[in-house]
């Protein structure tokens, strides 16, 4: 059976068992992965799975299942299941019917062939070798290959498939214990898939990394590369998710229409790109996905919704669902004017970050958090690059920085890895006065 | 299943293999989500697979599927063993020696989950959200709760001969709590708690209490908290950062793969290093401890997933470096024995080096000798936010619930103070260890794909002399 016959069945059980709404979700994932350290494969994974997702409503009661036995012996008994559950539960003021279908999608794209286990190999081997070119002493990463099939059916007549490829390669590079460079490649075509480029990019930083010194705490202006950008705008989209305004866990709340931001940052969400890793034809509702403009030019615009958000804020689905949290797709950041190497040079006395992690937020409401540097981080004096530094975090307001931001340049990247998890497309910024901390013992 | 697993064994050596190791896991989960006072959903995750890890020609393959049919399993061995083969490697992969078993364990539910109606346990939450709710002079405008119970049956096989049969229920709550005071703004607690046990764990945390008491300290922070003190103070640590301390900056950094490299690129690298053994990193005071085998913990586990038996291991003993946490292959690299910290969170992720339960061992002091020789000082009793870098040595904890100490008395309480400092200078300036442990239950991040897995932090209350409470 198609992933698509797994939901329709599963809704045609839901509903001859009393059910008012149906949805679910069959998603078929084949994946491949390489792990390496020290310039050597660490481990070589393959995984298949096969999941189908349920969501029934009784008279605005929710429940949720999420199966990998799809015998139809095992989607029976869970459906009754998930009836007798929503049947027992409180009902959610806010919920609305399944939006009403069909609904016309896309047409799927075909998919190139998978590639073989020597074809994975090779692709860690050229970013080694293009990490070891550049003066890199060792190098770490991840390489991935992943397919995934997603059929989905509605009980309001949805209807529909999607599938999509992608390959990532996240590298690390080390000049020395200390000193070290990320770089990245994710493309849902092999064409546009550069695992030495990565390789090579990443040992240019760590290169430029050797020697750090301690940095020192203060408000600098910086420039903040794409890795470090887009794992900020992670946490600003998910902020803007209706759930997280709700639940406290966002400082957007009461904001819609007021500016957020400096009037050169506009970021989107995005379901439809062509290139776009988490790109799909439909959200979980079977609502065709779309273009949403979350920030225009600093002023927020919309959160993301799915059908019960948007009812409770008097509005339309954004094609976002997530049954209960809405998600984002793909996020871009659009492009500034400044070329990567001029934003560089605007920068008169400040620090240059490439790479962070551990985001950690004190306050969600006020958007108080810190986050650590990794990677190549500079001191940059009259545009140049003079010391790279360690030992410092970002620790700030996300909102102030958002404000603060003065340039972006005109070249992007899309990120996704380990501390990314939401595909962005985003160019280097330009931010004034972020405030940094180090330890003080 | 288990003729599944021997096939999957089998067909593994046919083709080439040197070691082989099967997982079939099913994880039964339950989960009820409140948001403000109202159920967002009742729901279940039901996982069933089998995960397959093998050598072929000195390289390391691992594969997984939940289509449970022996053609699955040849694809997805096939697809794991040519991975391996195209990456052979002149410095083989090796697994350390170990005694192999065969048993079986089990934590019995003396409540089962399924005995207590989703009714009952939406009444349960409905109750806790009234008493968050509950605290005077602020306003609580968002909480979400989550209420989760897993159930864990596995069995291991590996072509040494070992067959492990467990079962393990876990169940947790953990909340998002926002207080809102005009003029005072917002504070924001996060907290969790979780066990392997049946329902009877939930009784016996004692969540009304809990509740009522954590509105009315969250309500005080806002309404009552002061700026943080500058400059170099006596710190009194409560237990919660006691045992994050002991797992960011201990558990993780004594974690031998990121010693040896293997998680680089994404979790990160160690300050510590091979050649560290034995070094003084800490004050006498200090001894720091992984145990999986406490019973009912978050992290309880008797046998890890490479089928070795779990021990109890004192990563720092009276301020020295004692031993890392081990796994097969990194025991063989270090020629040692593993010490059983090999876990999976799925059938369909590899094993990895994890910590299970990791506090810092009681000292001599209760908490009133702690406090009575402070004589300008701060308590940190709970944090929110917290961070470290990736070779785990400069950590920050920004305080939640914190008062101000004065000639050993406790003053007002103060907002946000924030101790940024690195892991040596940090355990050397401990001067005093409590009598009284207690643990948080917490969700490890590792691994590539990412893998949270159940665990344990903890300690007694700790003092530490003359710190700069830092943020600059």
């Amino acid at each position: 059976m198609e992933p698509v016959d797994f939901a329709s069945f599963a809704v045609n059980t839901g509903i001859r068992g009393g059910a008012e709404d149906v949805a679910a979700t069959c998603i078929r994932e084949d994946v491949k992965m390489v792990r390496f350290s020290n310039s050597k494969v660490t481990v070589n994974q393959a995984w298949h799975s096969s999941i189908l997702n349920i969501m029934v409503a009784v008279r605005k009661r929710v429940a949720i299942g999420s199966i990998e036995d799809l015998s139809r012996g095992s989607v029976k008994k869970s459906i009754e299941y998930l009836l007798k559950t929503a049947k027992i539960t409180p009902p959610k003021r806010d919920y609305v019917r399944l939006p009403k279908g069909p609904f016309e999608y896309n047409a799927t794209q075909k998919l190139p062939p998978p590639p073989e286990g020597s074809t994975m190999i090779k692709y860690v081997e050229d970013a080694i070798e293009g990490a070891l070119s550049k003066g890199a002493e060792r190098v770490a990463g991840t390489s991935l290959y992943r397919k995934v099939e997603t059929g989905i059916a509605t009980s309001a007549g949805a209807s529909g498939y999607d599938s999509l490829s992608s390959f990532e390669i996240s590298v690390r590079a080390f000049s020395d214990e200390e000193s070290s460079g990320h770089a990245n490649s994710c493309a849902r075509n092999e064409k546009d898939f550069y695992p030495a480029q990565a390789g090579e990019e990443a040992a240019e930083i760590a290169v430029k990394a050797a020697n750090p010194v301690q940095g020192e705490a203060g408000l600098y202006d910086v420039v903040l590369g794409p890795n470090v950008f887009a794992n900020l705008v992670n946490d600003v989209v998910n902020a803007a998710s209706a759930f997280n305004v709700d639940a406290g866990l966002s400082f957007m709340v009461n904001r819609l229409g007021e500016r957020i931001a400096s009037g050169s940052l506009t970021i989107i969400d995005d379901g439809t790109l062509s290139d776009g890793l988490n790109s799909r034809a439909f959200d979980d509702e079977g609502v065709p996905t779309r273009r949403t403009i979350i920030v225009d030019r600093g002023i927020l615009k919309s959160y993301l919704h799915n059908s019960s958000t948007a009812k409770k804020y008097r509005c339309s689905t954004t094609g976002n669902a997530g049954w209960i949290v809405p998600q984002p797709w793909n996020i871009v950041v659009e492009a500034g004017k400044l070329s990567e190497e001029r934003i560089l040079q605007e920068l008169d006395d400040g620090l240059y970050v490439t790479n962070n992690w551990y985001t950690r937020f004190h306050d969600y409401r006020r958007g108080d958090f810190s986050t650590v540097c990794r990677d190549g981080l500079f001191r940059v004096k009259g545009g140049e690059i003079v010391q790279s530094l360690k030992g410092l975090r970002i620790s700030g307001n996300l909102p102030k920085i958002l404000r603060n931001i003065v340039a972006l340049s005109s070249e992007r990247r899309w990120v996704k890895w380990w501390e990314v998890d939401v595909p962005t497309l985003t160019p280097h910024i330009l931010v004034r006065d972020v405030p940094f901390t180090r330890s003080t013992k | 299943m288990e003729s599944l697993l021997e096939f999957a064994l089998n067909y593994a050596e046919r083709l080439g293999s040197t070691y082989v190791e099967v997982r079939c896991r099913r994880d039964v989960s339950n989960t009820i989500t409140m948001k403000n006072g109202e159920v967002q959903f009742s729901g279940f995750l039901r996982e069933f697979g089998v995960g397959v890890r093998l050598i072929v020609n000195g390289s390391l393959g691992f594969a997984s599927t939940n289509v449970l049919n022996r053609k699955s399993i040849i694809n997805i061995l096939s697809s794991a063993s040519s991975m391996a083969k195209a990456s052979a490697s002149s410095k083989p992969i090796r697994f350390s020696n170990e005694t192999v078993a065969t048993d079986k364990w089990e934590v019995k539910q003396k409540v089962r989950f399924d005995s207590v109606s989703v009714k009952d346990k939406v009444e349960l939450l409905s109750d806790i959200d009234k008493l968050f709710r509950s605290g005077n002079d602020v306003k609580f405008p968002s909480r979400l709760l989550i209420l989760n119970e897993t159930l864990t049956e596995q069995i291991f096989m590996n072509s040494e001969g070992a067959v492990i049969r467990s079962k393990v229920p876990r169940i947790s709550f953990s909340y998002i709590l926002t207080a809102y005071a005009p003029g005072k703004g917002t504070a924001q607690r996060f907290n969790k708690k979780g066990e392997s046990r049946g329902w009877e764990a939930v009784t016996s945390w004692n969540l009304d209490r809990l509740a009522s008491e954590e509105a009315k300290i969250l309500g005080r922070i806002l309404t009552e908290g002061m700026k943080p003190p500058k400059g170099e103070f006596d710190i009194i640590l409560g237990s919660e950062v006691v045992g994050i301390i002991c797992h960011e900056s201990c558990g993780h950094p004594f974690e031998a793969d990121r010693i040896l490299g293997r998680e680089a690129a994404a979790a990160g690298e160690s300050f510590v290093n091979r050649s560290m053994l034995g070094e003084r990193i800490g004050s006498e005071r200090v001894t720091i401890v992984d145990d999986p085998t406490i019973p009912n913990s978050y992290g309880y586990y008797l046998y890890d997933d490479e089928g070795v038996r779990a021990s109890r291991r004192e990563l720092i003993r009276r301020g020295v470096i004692n031993t890392f946490l081990h796994n097969r292959e990194t025991a063989a690299v270090m020629g040692v024995k593993s010490n059983g910290a090999a876990r999976s969170v799925s059938y369909s992720r590899e094993p990895i080096i994890r910590m299970s339960n990791t506090y810092m061992d009681r000292g001599e002091y209760n908490f009133e000798e702690l406090v009575e020789s402070v004589r300008e000082g701060v308590y940190i009793k709970s944090f929110m936010e917290w961070n470290i870098d990736d070779r785990r040595f400069n950590q920050r904890y920004v305080g939640l619930e914190a008062y101000r100490i004065r000639n050993g008395e406790f003053t007002n309480p103060i907002r946000n103070p924030i101790l940024e400092i690195t892991t040596p200078s940090l355990f050397m300036s401990i001067d005093a260890v409590g009598r009284e442990i207690s643990f948080s239950a917490a969700t490890c991040g590792k691994g590539d794909p990412m893998q949270g897995a159940p665990v344990w932090t903890g300690g007694p209350e700790v003092r530490l002399r003359n710190v700069r409470l830092g943020g600059s």
